[in-house]
């Protein structure tokens, strides 16, 4: 066997230049790799733990208070962890056949699933650049499935246009790419842009929008055996004496400018869903479960806090505990409170002015989702939809496709409908006023449109409306840039012996990584204080 | 372009629920056409604006989520203050100022209302649940509590 000349892996060679150069070669050089650019994140958060015994009470267990707790623990500090709720994870949370919650108002949300389908009321998918999230499923044992975020057989679908018939995602891509490539390729021909691209340029665009547009030698974008192997057929090529295949035809531009379809496609321009992207394997509550499994015992539920007290010694925490229906304290050296602002405002906190400005200044964003189960997975026996999302302009906005379970006989679950304030449309709140059986209602009345199976195949429904939620009283800090210039680094500095974390701490809101960014943060400025 | 929709939607309900009729078929319940309707009328005909004119309407499609049918509001971790017999609805400035900027962790509704609907809302609140306030905002009053920079 040949000897394979020395590689050092991505972190050895970081490890080197740390060491020849200093950390700050190392970070240039990690941004160079693609490592750091996006956060300064890295894997350890490198703290240095308490020169004496020192005592952290956390609130909330959701994903930053559970994460702050474990790598506290770690690093040598007493943690405590008082959680308003009877469980663990707080917005990342699944419902399964059987669950049962009351919303505020009164209604109880139930949940008959029947099958093994479940539904993530919260996050549901896992882009890959939240390095902090796919570490701790690595560190912690969780198993990702891939989630089909683009899916080009999924559909595109205006109630206003092609007579409210849904249109194959990769067909109106295709066809957009292609309607563009003849545009330009006219105007090159034209000699329109003779004063931009040079003429060698023009010769090199010409051939290449041939191959990226597909188009004709006429440089027109037309049907064609060439673009039935790239927008498929509408008879597939077969075998032996099958019928003669038959390219499929484009849409004409102008239809399909008016339909909207074309901005229905820029959903899957984020970055934050770029593919591919991943879930948790049963539920994105294997996430938070997992965490509970390193720091359950420093729990304590059904502590409702009233007061965060705090003077240079220290923070005293004011709970009604809910198993013994006292009125508690708590005392420790620090306080990481990760209580959502729309409830921390509510509360008695000792903090400057500013942070109380702050606090109170973020609203808390809309968002509502509902999941309905099916006999069987007709998206996939009759529409071949394996996974993926499809868009409307009717209010449900999206239905997404299980990711799991392909070709299995039995009831499946789709996620129905879902919007959030960000989106800027308004919808959401209109889902949001409607009891649980007129969301579901609402759902079928809408999705029968774009999949008529709904009802002879529909079982039961479950849904979630984060408005609706006592713990949240909203989903996730909508921050404008005008309120981040105000008030986020008031926000996220320590004041005195209280830190917050969580989304709304973070760049990154609604995310779990943004949750997760923000609890490492402010543990590793506690730690720098603690040791200053 | 929503009522083309509801019409559709009515339409299919209404042959599904004659389908379910005849063939006693385990299919989806949906609710009799003309509540069905009434409930879509929640939405509003665009996704940029609220399209509702009528207090009550605006109401049902917006505070209803947190503030409940009746204005009572409710508690439990934190609260979605009642609306019922709240002394802060004294002043028609001060709500319409709220429904205009948002409040804490309330979302801003400023941009998706005209001053009209704002002042219809407003009057609506102050004149229901209870409350029976006799000096109902305007529309006029309403465009000067806007910040500057919306319209």
């Amino acid at each position: 066997m040949t000897k394979i000349p020395y590689t050092p892996t991505r972190r050895q060679l970081l490890a080197m230049i740390g060491q020849v150069a200093g950390a700050g070669a190392m970070y240039q050089a990690m941004t160079s790799l693609g490592f750091a650019a996006e956060s300064g994140y890295t894997a350890e958060p490198g703290l240095q733990g308490p020169r004496q015994g020192r005592r952290v009470l956390i609130l909330g267990a959701g994903i930053a208070g559970m994460a702050a707790a474990y790598e506290m623990r770690r690093a040598g500090y007493e943690v405590k962890i008082l959680e308003y709720q009877n469980r663990h994870g707080g917005r990342c949370l699944t419902i399964r056949g059987g669950d049962r919650h009351t919303e505020m108002g009164g209604h109880e949300i139930t949940c008959d699933f029947e099958g093994d389908g479940f539904f993530n009321p919260g996050p549901w998918r896992l882009p890959v650049h939240h390095r902090a999230v796919f570490d701790y499923c690595r560190k912690l044992g969780v198993p990702l499935q891939p989630f089909i975020i683009k899916n080009n057989r999924a559909y595109l679908h205006s109630s206003r246009a092609f007579d409210g018939k849904p249109q194959r995602i990769g067909h109106v891509e295709k066809d957009m790419r292609g309607h563009v490539s003849e545009l330009l390729a006219k105007s090159l021909h034209q000699g329109s842009l003779d004063e931009t691209v040079s003429a060698e340029d023009r010769d090199k665009l010409l051939e290449g929008l041939r191959d990226w547009g597909v188009l004709d030698r006429h440089h027109r974008y037309r049907a064609s055996n060439d673009l039935g192997g790239v927008r498929g057929w509408d008879t597939r090529p077969g075998g032996g004496l099958m019928a003669e295949k038959s390219p499929s035809q484009p849409i004409d531009l102008s239809p399909l400018l008016q339909s909207g379809l074309w901005n229905q496609l820029f959903n899957f321009n984020s970055y934050s869903f770029e593919p591919p992207m991943f879930e948790p394997v049963g539920g994105m509550d294997a996430i938070t479960d997992a965490f509970a499994r390193e720091v359950s015992d420093v729990i304590q539920f059904n502590a409702r806090v009233t007061r965060i007290a705090q003077g240079d010694g220290g923070v005293t925490v004011t709970y009604e505990d809910g198993n013994r229906g006292l009125v508690q304290e708590e005392t420790a050296d620090w306080c990481i409170c990760t209580i959502p602002l729309s409830v921390l405002v509510q509360l008695e906190v000792d903090c400057s002015d500013e942070m109380r400005q702050a606090i109170g200044a973020v609203p808390y964003a809309s968002a509502f989702k509902v999941a309905l189960e099916f006999r069987r997975r007709f998206w996939e026996q009759d529409d071949q939809i394996m996974g993926g999302v499809s868009y409307t302009d009717l209010p449900l906005v999206q239905i997404a496709y299980p990711s799991y379970g392909f070709l299995s006989e039995g009831p499946a679950v789709l996620q129905a409908a879902y919007d959030t304030a960000t989106g800027g449309r308004n919808f959401t709140y209109s889902w949001s006023s409607m009891t649980p059986q007129e969301r579901i209602d609402a759902a079928l009345a809408f999705g029968r449109q774009i999949h008529p199976q709904y009802d002879a195949e529909f079982m039961s429904g479950t849904s979630w409306v984060w408005h609706r939620v006592d713990w949240s009283l909203g989903c996730y800090g909508q921050w404008t840039d005008d309120l981040r210039d105000t008030h986020y680094k008031t926000l996220c500095e320590i004041d005195n012996r209280l830190v917050l974390a969580g989304e709304h701490c973070s760049h990154i809101p609604a995310w779990l990584e943004g949750a997760l960014l923000s609890a490492l943060d402010a543990i590793k400025r506690l730690d720098q204080r603690e040791n200053a | 372009m929503l009522r083309t929709i509801l019409c559709t939607g009515v339409f299919l309900c209404l042959a599904v629920t004659n389908a379910t009729a005849q063939d006693s078929a385990p299919t989806a319940q949906p609710q009799p056409g003309a509540a069905l309707d009434a409930l879509l009328q929640r939405f509003s005909e665009s996704p940029d604006h609220f399209t509702q004119t009528d207090g009550a309407a605006l109401y049902q499609t917006t505070c209803q989520a947190c503030h409940m049918e009746d204005g009572t509001g409710d508690a439990g971790a934190g609260a979605h203050p009642p609306l019922a017999g709240n002394p802060k609805l004294n002043s028609r400035h001060f709500l319409a100022g709220v429904i205009l900027t948002g409040y804490h962790g309330m979302p801003r509704f400023g941009p998706m209302m005209s001053d009209a609907q704002v002042a219809a809302v407003t009057n609506y609140v102050r004149t229901h649940f209870g409350n029976d306030y006799p000096d109902p905002i305007t529309p006029a009053e309403v465009a000067h509590l806007r910040p500057p920079g919306e319209d």
